[in-house]
């Protein structure tokens, strides 16, 4: 008797491996099983965006396409999403990840992806507003109280202050944080307004002392208790500020950009029977109801009228685009590449 | 050796405080946080579809890998134990390798490989076929990897598994498939179990080859650790935290299966 019952607590032992085994493949196979009464598998679209788009898009905008398009045609629309630095989405592209559409932090990562053959040159042009699908400016996050006083980005160059910044190497933000950091002391200082660029950026990154892959990633890096003051899109930090659960507070310099973010159509991933379905989405974007969501979710929309209906956007006396400037290629050539990368990096390296 | 009994109080004192913040605590901290919020709120943040497509993609590609590399290993296992032939060391330390190269290097190299701008992703793109960035390129990975887990755990019992039993089954008629399954398998039990497992383990935890060629597509190619990274840098730290806990109890079960039983067919 007690030998029976060794030999099948013995057995039950070593049932247990496979038996567990055994229950976690289920569950792993569980949503592919063909259970009657399951609906058909629904098509999808495949969205990549930078970083601070994936709660708006995830949550809003996409979900309120797909009820549009179930409306419309009956049939299902699923999304499959993918959210990181701008440039790394860029890339991942360039190596041939499967997206139909992006949205791209800067209008440079297009002109990269068209140079890489990924979509036509310019072909983002063609879309409304040239692409643009929303603006938001770039505001500095100070902790509570402003211990600082930090106003505006020449504020940024005082000693002691520690300065979290996304890299500009991977993040479409910290490009457009580079022309905000240049362009308000520009703008300030006319006659000379390399000179003023050169030092404001100068001083900003001496006190740089944590870089992040994103805007995503560097505001973390804030909120983990890095740093005195972020540089990042009002957008990312407007939702928590108005919450009260942003530990610090936003400050809007007198002189800033607004940065633009564009919409590329990965032509060569679209095939005949997707057509209309991204060609809906691509117009869906730009309608009301979706310019509407954004600015819910802290967005500028390119429709000036729509932006009253957010009470948290901050008043910025002297607002600037790229345009501005004279465009990314020229922006990028003589201002990132010119003045940051061979000037301004090589002096604070040394 | 003799255990000293005496006097054991101040070093293993030492040696606790060494490794209370080193090693305990952040496997603690893991759980703690998890149930900081309460079972409710962990539930919640498991239920998320986006963290139930990472866990079941995960032990998914485990699963696979496993298995794959249970054939795979054990047949390299066998073939550079039965057999002399030139070149066996060179290949030996190739096939071992993956333990030692970081895994971006290999996530790196197979995207330099599988990409569509490396050699076989160029001669695979007319075909309409590009494994990176899918389930397949995640796979690739996963099985470069572990590979090397299979082999370690198999090929020692290999090399002191006595011939004569061979040649005893051989005069008794036994064919060489034979000769495997009845002789040669039943030997490699333990060495079998434990090479599975530890592959499973490493697939399911593996992240720097994976972050390379998977996409991080949610709910397509998003592994349970890729989630736990790209919701943690999105400051969301409970969601992150929910499947970070489920990863580690998970390799806890695995490690006290690998204790418990691989001792056991050794006896």
């Amino acid at each position: 008797m007690a030998a029976d019952l060794q030999t099948l607590a013995g057995r039950l032992r070593r049932g247990l491996v496979p038996l567990a085994g055994a229950a976690l493949l289920l569950y792993a196979l569980w949503p592919w099983l063909p259970v009657p009464g399951r609906a058909a598998t629904p098509r999808t679209v495949v969205f990549y965006g930078f970083s601070i788009l994936g709660e708006a898009l995830n949550e809003d905008v996409l979900p309120a396409f797909a009820r549009r398009w179930r409306e419309r045609t009956g049939e299902r629309v699923e999304f499959a999403t993918a959210f990181s630095g701008s440039g790394t989405v860029t890339n991942q592209l360039i190596l041939g990840v499967p997206a139909q559409c992006a949205l791209l932090s800067l209008e440079l990562d297009a002109e990269r992806l068209a140079k890489a053959g990924v979509i036509p040159a310019g072909s983002w042009r063609r879309l409304p507003h040239g692409g643009v699908v929303n603006r938001t400016p770039f505001v500095l996050v100070v902790r509570k109280g402003n211990p600082k006083g930090l106003r505006d980005f020449s504020d940024l160059a005082r000693p002691g202050v520690k300065v979290v910044h996304p890299d500009p190497l991977t993040s479409g933000g910290a490009n457009w944080a580079l022309l905000a950091e240049y362009g308000s002391a520009a703008r300030r200082s006319p006659g000379r307004e390399r000179e003023a660029g050169f030092e404001s950026l100068m001083g900003v990154w001496r006190n740089v002392t944590a870089q992040a892959a994103s805007a995503r990633a560097a505001r973390t890096q804030f909120e983990n208790g890095f740093g005195d003051v972020l540089v990042t899109y009002e957008q990312d930090v407007i939702e928590d500020a108005a919450a009260g659960t942003l530990p610090g507070e936003i400050v809007y310099p007198p002189s800033t950009v607004l940065s633009e973010h564009t919409l590329v159509v990965v032509e060569k991933n679209v095939s005949p029977s997707e057509r209309p379905l991204v060609d809906a989405l691509v117009q869906f974007l730009w309608s009301e109801e979706a310019q509407r969501l954004f600015v819910r979710r802290g967005f500028r929309s390119v429709d000036e009228r729509l932006n009253a209906a957010n009470p948290a956007f901050g008043a910025i006396r002297d607002p600037f685009l790229v345009r501005d400037f004279g465009g990314w290629n020229r922006v990028k050539k003589e201002i990132v590449d010119g003045i940051w990368k061979e000037r301004v990096m090589t002096e604070v390296g040394k | 050796m003799i255990a000293r009994r005496g006097g054991a109080g101040v070093p293993v004192g030492i040696l606790v405080l060494v490794l209370l913040p080193l090693i305990l605590m952040p496997i603690a901290a893991v759980f703690v946080f998890a149930l900081r919020g309460g079972l409710g709120e962990f539930w919640q943040a498991l239920r998320n579809e986006d963290a139930q497509f990472a866990l079941r993609f995960s032990l998914l590609i485990a699963f696979l890998t496993a298995a794959i590399n249970a054939v795979l290993g054990t047949y390299a296992a066998y073939v550079l134990a039965k057999h002399r032939f030139p070149g066996e060391k060179p290949l030996a330390i190739a096939i071992n390798l993956p333990v030692a190269i970081p895994t971006v290097v290999v996530g790196t190299s197979l995207l330099l490989l599988w990409g569509p701008i490396g050699l076989f992703g160029k001669a695979l793109e007319p075909l309409g076929l590009q494994p990176m960035f899918t389930p397949a390129g995640v796979l690739l990975a996963h099985l470069f990897v572990t590979f090397p887990y299979m082999l370690g755990s198999v090929k020692p019992l290999l090399d002191e598994l006595e011939v004569t039993y061979e040649e005893a089954a051989f005069t008794l008629g036994a064919g060489k498939w034979q000769t495997f399954r009845y002789v040669i398998l039943p030997a490699l039990r333990g060495g079998l179990f434990s090479g599975t497992l530890l592959t499973f383990a490493h697939s399911l935890g593996e992240f720097g080859a994976t972050v390379m060629v998977s996409g991080n597509l949610r709910l397509r190619t998003q592994t349970a650790p890729l989630y736990i990274f790209a919701q943690f840098e999105a400051g969301n730290v409970a969601q992150a935290n929910a499947v970070a806990a489920v990863l580690a109890a998970l390799s806890f079960v695995i490690f006290f299966f690998l204790l418990r039983y691989s001792a056991g067919p050794k006896r």
